[in-house]
């Protein structure tokens, strides 16, 4: 039980700000700060369900112009923490760049969520089970966040540092993403499992990015969530694969050194067993995809 | 106590200007102050789809959102489909094909369902039920649902098709 008596939504409030600067100067100051809240989509429900206490005030940074868009930048992406999952998933340059990240953003709610929730916001409610997480990790990408005074770039890699805790410091908004592109000899694929295909959490949910020539395993990235606290890069299994060829022994032992290698949880959505399982099953299934022509 | 926002909306195509509090949910603003009950309130944690109202043309959901995040939007409810005492094709199209049972959920999936025609005037039935992925029927009439907007569809491509006057086809 916390101490702390929750804030009613009576006494909540909220702060407007009309652009970046403002925000941050808001969030610089500890009687102005507030809860960054964006698409709403997570925090909203939170707060209705009492799972996390209501904030004293909240700022909006929905919709500011500085967030938003998603751009090229040489080998890069460049996409604001507002951008939508709608616009991800309608996105030229994503569907071309980082194509698993467009395809997990269909995946996220409905379309009701997706024309709302963003992907900042998704990155800072920082769930093991968020979809956008793995495409994120293995593009080995950077997030940009700032204060009133700097900007400071964090890898992806190191941005969830534990389970629902992120590398961001009070004052600090999440601005954007820089991506690298896959390149064009390189495929990703994503693939997410539940117990149906629209609005529900994921059991276990994966992307993966590699390249395969004449048969043999050139480079592969895979990111599974929902079997730790945080999402998960399969580092072991990436560095086992390199070199390999791609037939049915190498596929065998993928599939069991997964189910070692993962250490998934017993929770209300699935067993640590069915995850244990499925994920050996579903790192298999990414590589076979390399079986057929792109 | 929190402060009193003061908020410069349109809703429907009227401008509306408010007073309310900053934790004030737009489902209830909605519904409580502009008495605009159309838009219904299902499950009120971002689920049922039965709220959905268009913001700036897009559908989302109304209890997920704040009245105050109204402010300077165009917001549009089921009260604002029909026209000149004539309903949206998509309203009539429902009633063709009972698209409705209770009731309860329809107004949430007319506002998904009216800007997705809009942006696909040509769907197929794997198209429509992406679209309506997050809307729930409790009644489950979701068969009927699909019917209705292929048929609405059909019917404003044709409508679409004479103003043209081109040859409208099947």
């Amino acid at each position: 039980m916390s101490t702390k008596t929750p804030t009613s939504f009576e006494e909540m409030d909220c702060a407007f700000p009309s652009s970046l600067a403002e925000a941050l100067d808001l969030m610089a100051d500890e009687s102005t700060r507030g809860r960054p809240l964006a698409g709403g989509t997570d925090l909203m429900v939170q707060w209705e369900s009492g799972v996390v206490n209501r904030p004293e005030r909240s700022i909006s940074v929905k919709g500011l112009p500085e967030l938003m868009g998603i751009s090229e930048a040489g080998d890069e992406l460049v996409i604001g923490s507002g951008v939508t999952h709608m616009q991800l998933r309608s996105s030229d340059l994503v569907q071309k760049h980082v194509p698993s990240l467009a395809e997990a953003a269909t995946t996220v709610g409905g379309f009701q969520i997706q024309t709302m929730g963003t992907v900042g916001g998704s990155v800072a409610n920082a769930s093991p089970a968020g979809d956008l997480a793995p495409s994120l990790l293995i593009t080995e990408g950077r997030v940009v966040v700032a204060n009133r005074e700097r900007e400071r770039e964090i890898p992806v890699t190191e941005f969830w540092q534990g389970y629902r805790k992120i590398d961001l410091q009070p004052d600090e908004l999440i601005i954007r993403f820089h991506l690298p592109k896959k390149s064009a000899e390189s495929r990703e694929y994503w693939r997410k499992l539940g117990p149906r295909r629209a609005q529900a959490i994921s059991k276990v949910m994966g992307s993966c990015r590699g390249q395969v020539l004449d048969g043999q395993i050139q480079s592969f990235r895979v990111a599974i969530g929902s079997v730790a606290a945080t999402c998960v890069r399969l580092t072991g299994i990436e560095e086992w694969l390199l070199n390999r060829p791609l037939n049915e022994s190498t596929l065998a032992e993928v599939e069991k050194r997964v189910t070692e290698e993962v250490q998934p949880i017993d929770d209300i959505r699935s067993t640590a067993d069915y995850r244990r399982w499925v994920t050996g099953r579903m790192v298999r299934g990414f590589l076979e995809n390399w079986l057929e022509p792109a | 106590m929190s402060e009193l926002h003061t908020i410069q909306t349109n809703i429907n195509g009227k401008p509306v200007e408010a007073s309310v509090p900053g934790r004030l949910l737009l489902s209830d603003f909605i519904r409580e102050e502009l008495r605009l009950t159309g838009t219904h309130v299902g499950c009120e944690h971002g689920v049922c789809g039965a709220c959905t109202i268009l913001y700036d043309g897009l559908p989302s959901r109304s209890c997920l959102m704040l009245a105050v995040q109204a402010d300077g939007h165009e917001i549009v409810t089921v009260e604002g489909l029909a026209s000149n005492g004539e309903l949206h094709p998509l309203q009539e199209a429902f009633k063709a094909k009972h698209g409705l049972q209770c009731g309860y959920c329809t107004p949430g999936f007319l506002m998904t369902l009216v800007p997705f025609l809009a942006e696909h005037p040509d769907p197929d039935e794997a198209t429509v039920r992406d679209a309506i992925s997050g809307n729930l029927c409790r009644c489950t009439g979701y068969q009927s649902i699909v019917d209705a907007t292929l048929l609405a569809a059909r019917q404003m491509r044709e409508k679409a098709g004479a103003v043209d006057g081109s040859e409208a086809t099947s």
